[in-house]
Formats: structure tokens, sequence, C-alpha cells
């Protein structure tokens, strides 16, 4: 009940309405530029490499494209308030069909088209069982989750599949652009792409009608349903491309290679200021989420701290992010 | 004004303490940084009395109520409880003074016994080293209820309560709250929302027969109400207090003309803007025997072009369920709905937003607007995907269509000065608005879709008596250029006001069609009768 809460505090909740409004939308849209110059600073005082070119973009950006793109996939349903739980396996079983179908059919880049295009059917079906079965989306792909990386470890018989073919690896690793490899402009392309389908396209907007109030979306004649199998749609495609572009840079495929994706990309998304309510944020954001954890991640590895503090240090982002985004939402205005 | 008739205005029953009155503010102001909530308002409470305080939304009478119950601090100005100037803390300890408060929303908790519900901010002082006396607590309650001549046992869990139990509960609470003191001050925020008629009567009759025990502050915007029960009857307008009128001589009318400032009863529907519509004008929305379970059944009728079709009956009589069904909402259980002679896929709200359909929904904030977007993106909702503000996505065609932000301000633009919204600027999020003009940006979604047919359920409630005048003027002038509407309502008057024919419900059964040729107007009673 609201009288049991200390009175000084609620009058000051109530006088300091406005102000605290603004507060906390500063802090979500400024939090992770100011987070990542902060850590920048850190980190180049504590390394010499941190602020080299080749650390930067060899290190931390071709390290944080893989992220990126789960990311952005994560993104458009979390937009929509659903969630894609099935990412990391995605990415697994969509990298073994390209290394199986480069390794044992030869049909070289073909086989990353393949992958793409697995992961867009499996996103289909989850965004099928989900809009039409009416089942919470995390639950659909916490299923899927188990289903599709039972199905590579199934095809794989639990082991990696190498290839040989330096063409598909150079899909990833090589550089188009001098100093820059291939894999970090691919990342760049479906970074622009996708946030101008989130901004320019009906799909786009819909994300967001969706993720504040479905009801209001369906009320207003928004074919609600093949929207929201469209978000699951391009989350696996996006996550198909993640495989692809992860089986060419690795020359090989492993199902469970998609491992510890899913809480940095939640991690990502949410401090990039996409709020698991919904309605707010968009893939722009996730990009300051990604470079957050990407630097993040290298500046403790040049540090040499060991991995599992890395673990423990990215879970207590996770829950501070979350925690951060999930409360404005909450905030009305009081007459 | 209303600083001076401090005369005593005995109510037609209770009892009139003398002397000092027992709760009063002098000058009491609130402001929020640069906004003032209340500017100097006094009244007075007096010991066994019921004082109605009217206003629009936004007037201040949450404000006042918050003061007086400690959420708010004065900014200037002083409460003075029985002659004593007080200084309260918050809703604990108004009540430790005797001043609580009924809300409006019922905070009870379903699953939990009436007695828990009553104490549920006290269980701890009926523990023993953590452990509740259930029968202490029980006993405590039964006896609150029994002397406030509450005919309901404590024992049994909310959920099985009547509406009305629940809310003799909560104004239980509130004596209970107040408990120490004799005489306390009800504060009753909108009581009857929600309320059907038999049980508003019994909570009035409850209020009556408490004079002698307490006095009541009786907050509502149904003036007919605050005319039955109150002695005497308070109007803020904009923050200040505008008059008082004893109920003796006050009227409906008076006390609207107060809230408002001018003049409304006889244009307020604008039924001289009223359309005639011909016999053999065309069927723009037809319905062929639909029905829904558990709804409504068996209905037919149709929506001429340029015509107000109103739909009125008791609650449960599935009006609001009929115009979900029509709209396309929800999917009809039988029958056939057709829109100019076209059959539209059941249940379908885009195939009838295709073809020219609109619905404005009861509940616009859960409902009908995207809260926390800009205007807008609310306004330009429906019209995503229409070349209104999709551009042709080249070598594409306009199946791909990309959203052309300017295209969309133009449209908000164009809503807003049509329909008069009120904003701090355009790209406001929406719950930023007052009712008023939330409503309006709601009409402003199918203004802009240029959508021919509209489904309004009860298009003004909840707002002010200045919006809804202006909503009925876009009703009208959405006519005039051949919009024609099912105008759902709980408010007959209304209805009546702006409708051409009305249909009447009944248990789910659309029992009779009235015409309301503007010269010639059924009454409340000729539709109330056919109602039940």
């Amino acid at each position: 009940m609201s009288d049991s809460k200390p009175q000084s505090a609620l009058r000051d909740r109530f006088d300091e309405f406005a102000a605290d409004r603004s507060r906390q939308d500063w802090v979500i849209d400024l939090g992770p530029f100011v987070l990542l110059a902060l850590l920048m600073v850190v980190f180049s005082l504590t390394s010499p490499v941190f602020l080299t070119f080749s650390n930067l973009v060899d290190n931390v950006l071709r390290n944080s494209t893989i992220l990126l793109l789960v990311s952005l996939a994560g993104t458009f349903p979390i937009l929509q308030q659903s969630i894609d739980l099935s990412i990391e396996s995605m990415v697994g079983i969509t990298g073994v069909v390209a290394a199986i179908l480069i390794s044992d059919f030869q049909v070289g880049v073909l086989g990353l088209f393949a992958a793409v295009l697995a992961g867009t059917v499996f996103g289909t079906l989850n965004g099928i069982v989900f809009a039409k079965f009416k089942i919470p989306s995390f639950l659909v792909t916490l299923g899927s989750l188990s289903i599709l990386s039972g199905t590579a470890l199934l095809m794989t018989g639990g082991t990696s599949i190498p290839y040989r073919n330096p063409g598909v690896r150079w899909v990833a690793t090589g550089y188009v652009i001098p100093g820059v490899p291939n894999l970090v402009v691919w990342g760049l392309l479906f970074y622009l792409l996708f946030v101008f389908v989130a901004f320019k396209t009906p799909f786009g907007r819909y994300c967001y009608a969706l993720g504040e109030n479905e009801t209001v979306a369906d009320l207003s004649g928004v074919d609600v349903d093949r929207y929201k199998i469209g978000a699951f749609l391009v989350s696996g495609t996006l996550c198909g491309i993640a495989g692809a572009l992860l089986t060419a840079r690795t020359a090989s495929a492993a199902p469970g290679m998609g491992t510890g994706l899913l809480l940095q990309s939640i991690a990502a998304i949410v401090m990039g200021g996409t709020a698991l309510t919904g309605g707010v944020g968009g893939p722009h954001r996730t990009l300051l989420g990604v470079l957050v954890i990407g630097v993040l991640a290298n500046g403790m590895n040049l540090v040499g701290i060991q991995s599992f503090v890395q673990d423990i240090v990215l879970g207590f982002v996770v829950i501070i992010a979350v925690a951060m985004s999930m409360d404005r939402r909450k905030i009305d205005i009081v007459k | 004004m209303g600083a001076n008739t401090a005369s005593d205005v005995p109510g037609g029953a209770g009892p009139v303490g003398g002397g000092s009155p027992r709760l009063s503010v002098e000058d009491l102001s609130k402001s929020f940084r640069n906004v003032d909530a209340l500017t100097d308002v006094s009244l007075h409470v007096r010991t066994g009395e019921v004082v109605g305080l009217v206003g629009e939304n936004g007037a201040g009478k949450s404000t006042l109520l918050k003061l007086l119950t400690g959420i708010y601090r004065p900014t200037s100005g002083r409460i003075v409880v029985d002659g004593e100037p007080v200084e309260i803390s918050g809703p604990r300890d108004a009540g430790q003074r005797g001043i609580a408060i009924v809300k409006q929303e019922q905070d009870v908790v379903p699953n939990l016994t009436g007695y828990e519900n009553l104490y549920l901010g006290r269980i701890p002082d009926y523990a023993r080293l953590g452990v509740i006396d259930s029968e202490r607590m029980r006993a405590d309650a039964q006896r609150i209820v029994d002397d406030l001549g509450m005919g309901f046992d404590v024992s049994d869990p909310v959920k099985s309560y009547s509406f009305n139990e629940r809310q003799m509960l909560e104004v239980a609470k509130a004596f209970s709250e107040s408990i120490h003191t004799d005489n306390p001050v009800i504060l009753l925020d909108e009581p009857t929302a929600g309320l059907e008629e038999d049980s508003r009567d019994l909570l009035f009759e409850r209020i009556d027969e408490l004079r002698d025990q307490a006095s009541f502050v009786f907050v509502s915007h149904e003036l007919d109400e605050v005319l039955q029960v109150s002695d005497r009857i308070y109007v803020l307008r904009d923050g200040a207090l505008i008059s008082e009128q004893r109920t003796a001589d006050a009227t409906e009318s008076s006390l609207q003309q107060a809230m408002v400032g001018r003049e409304t009863a006889d244009e307020y529907y604008r039924t001289d803007r009223q359309r005639r519509t011909d016999v053999d004008a065309d069927v723009v929305l037809a319905a062929e025997g639909i029905e829904r379970d558990g709804a409504f059944s068996d209905v037919s009728f149709s929506l001429r072009e340029g015509e107000i079709f109103g739909l009125v009956g008791v609650e449960g009589c599935g009006k609001s369920a009929l115009g979900r069904v029509l709209c396309g909402a929800d999917a009809p259980d039988g029958g056939t709905v057709r829109v100019r002679g076209e059959r539209i896929e059941p249940g379908s709200m885009s195939a009838m937003v295709e073809a020219g359909v609109g619905y404005v929904p009861r509940d616009r904030k859960a409902e009908g607007l995207l809260l926390y977007q800009s205007l807008p993106m609310n306004i330009s909702l429906p019209s995503i995907g229409t070349d209104r503000v999709t551009d042709p996505l080249y070598g594409i065609g306009s199946a791909l269509g990309l959203i052309d932000h300017d295209k969309e301000v133009a449209m908000a633009e164009d809503a807003v000065a049509e329909l008069d919204i009120r904003t701090p600027d355009i790209e406001a999020l929406v719950h930023q608005l007052s009712g008023g003009n939330q409503q309006k940006v709601v009409l402003g979604k199918w203004l802009a879709r240029e959508a021919d047919i509209l489904v309004l359920d009860n298009v003004s409630r909840g707002i002010d008596v200045a919006a809804k005048e202006e909503v009925y003027r876009v009703c009208r002038d959405l006519v005039d250029r051949d919009v024609s509407l099912v105008f759902v309502g709980d408010e007959l008057p209304e209805v009546i006001g702006m409708s051409n024919r009305i249909g009447v419900m009944k248990k789910g059964r659309l029992v009779d069609v009235v015409e309301a040729p503007r010269d010639d107007k059924p009454t409340e009673s000729d539709l109330i009768t056919k109602m039940i």
C-alpha cells in the first residue's frame, strides 16, 4: 500500500516528477555513450595496446561483429515485447548446415546462402508457432533452442565440421577495404540495412506499435500476426547470416559455436536502450551496447582478467542494464 | 466568490454541529514548478454534512484530495481540523486525524477475506511474534462493518462480494482508518464509477444514514448524483473555487455553467446540425443475423450514409460487443457483416480498415493509443502502408513502401489543426496530453485514414465537459463529410442528442429501433422502458 512508504520519499517523488523523468531519459539516452567513453579511457590507461588501430579494428570490431548481428536479430522481437531465446542454437545449426554443404557437397559460397535460408525458415517457424498458436515467445524459442541444438548435435555427432575452401573463408577474412576485415564490413552493412528497416518500413514501425500496445495496433487495422511472424523471420535470418559468417571466418562449424551469445546479446540490446518492455529503443541503439560489451571484453583480456571473472562481470552488467531501462514506462504524469 | 456564504446550511436529514467546522482549508494553494494546480481555495465541512465537490478534469479536485490526505504538501495556506491548524504528513496521519479517502479504484485483493482486506496495511498490528491473530482481526472488522449497518460477512473472500459490497468495504476501510476519532471526514473520490443504479442508490442511502457518525466530501463527474446526496456544492475551475451553491438552489445547468464558465445545455449536442437522412439513403454498413456467443444474438440492422445510429442498453446487454463485431475487432459466431454491400472477412480488423471502417474503443488508454509514442506516430498508425504516409519503393512498388516522416508530421499537423488538439508540440508523446485531447487523437487517427464508417464506443467517456462538447462537434463535422457513425453510449441524453436513430438492446437482442429526428427526440424514459 502506498502509505507504507516513507512519506518524505513519496512527496519528493511527486514534487520532483518532471526532473525524475528527464534524468532517467538522459541516463538511457546518453548512458551507453558515457559508459563506452569511460571504458575506453580506463583501458587506454591500463593497457598501451588498447588504443591502437589494429587492436580496435582487428580485435574489438572483428570480435564484436557476430555479436552485433545476433544482437540486431534479437532487437526486433524485443522491440515487439517478445523475445527470441533460440539465437544461440540458430547460429550453431545454420553454421553446421553451411559447413556440411561446403565440405561434403562442395557447394562453395552457396553453402553460406543456404545457412541464411535455413535461419529464415527456422525463424519463421518460431514466429508461426508463437503468433498462430498464441504460445508465449519465450517458451516457443526456449523449446526451439533445445530442438535446434539437439538437431545440430545429431547432424555432426557432436564434433566440429572443418572444410577447405579459401573462397568461402575470404568472404569473412579477406580485405575489400584495406585494413578492415570483410567481416566488419558485413556487420556495418547489415547494421545500416536493419536500422533503415526499423525506421523507414511499415514493418519497423509496426514493431514499435506492437511492442507498445498490441491491442491498439490490432484495433487500428494492423495485421498483427503477420508482423509478429516477421520479427522472428528477421531474427532467424540475421542469425543465419551470423552463422554463415562465423563459419566462413573459422573455416569450420560446431554445434555449440553460438554458446554465450544469448546473454551477451540481451545485455547489448538492453544496454543500448531497447527495453524488454518493448516499444522503445531500436537496432540503431543496439550497436552501442555491442561496442560496450566488445570493449569491456577486449579490455579485460588485455589487462589479463580471466574469463570466469568476465562472465561474472557480464552478468552484473545485464542486470543493471535491465533495471535501468525497465523503470521509466511505469512513470506517468500526475495531475 | 465563495468566501462569504458561511451561513449554516443544514442538510435534509443529518444533525448539524455548531461551532467551528469539522474540517476547513484556508487559502490553500499548490504549485508544481510553474503550474498552479490550486490557488487560494477556502472551504469547510461541518459535522454531519455531505459536501459536493465538482469541476472539470484538471480543475484541482484531485490535488485538493491529495493535500487533504497528506500526499502533497500545500505551497501556501493551511488545513484546519476542529479549529486547530494541522500539517498532514501522509494518508496514515490523515486517518489518525479523522480524514480518510475512498478512492475510485477498488484496491482490494480478491483472494483475501473481507477482514484481511480491511486491515491490509495494518496486519502487523494484529500479529504477535509474527503470527496473525485472525480471530481478533475478524471480530474488529465485523464490528466496524456492523456498526456501519452493512450486512456482509467479513470472513468471506472478497472475490465473492458484489461490486457494491466491495465499494462498501472501501467505505468501511476508510472508517476503520479513522477509528480513533469521532465523526471522521470521509472523502469519496468518484465512488459511483462503475456502480449500477441500484448499488448507487444503496450507497447514497448508506451515506445518508451515516450522517450522524461522519461527514462526507463527495467528488463526482455525475452532477445529478452530487445534487442528490450533497447539502452544499463547491465548484472548482482552473484550480480556483468558483462558486458555492446550496443544493436547494443548484441545478445541473447552474453547476455546469459554473464549471465550464458558459451556457451549455441547449447547444451541447448541436442537434441543429443533425443531418436529415432519407430512408432510401445508401446503406453503408449492414449486419444480417449476427451473433456472438455469450454477448448477443440474431442482430440485424443497417447504417445509412451520413447518419448517426445510437446503441443503448443496460450494462451487459451486449451493445459494446456488438460494436466490436461491427467494426471487425471481434469475429461474429454467426451471420454476416457487409460494408457497402461487400462481405468482409469476419473478424479481420485490417480488412475492415481497408474497407473504410474505424473503431474508437471504450478504453482509449488500453485500446486506443500508443501512450508512449509520439502524436504523429499515433495519428498515422492506421494509415501506414497507404500512400498518405508511405512512398513507394522505387522499382518495387507500393507493397513495400517506405514511411515518409514529413508526410507523417504533416498529417498530424492537419489533425491537430482540424480537431483543435492542444499539445505542447507536434512530436509530444500522447500520454502527456489531457484526456480530452487524447480522445481527439484517437478520432484523428480515423480522420487521417479517411475512414467513412466509424464505430464509437462511449466516445465522451472520462473527459471533461468542454472536451465532450468538442468531441460532439467533431462527430457533427465528420457526418458533414458523409462519414456514418455507430454511436454506442452509456449516457442516454448524449445518445438521444446525437443520434438519428437509436437501437435499443436488451439481453443480447436488438429489441427496437427508435427514430430520433432533431425536432422529435425520444425521452430518456421512452428508451428506459424498452431497455429493462
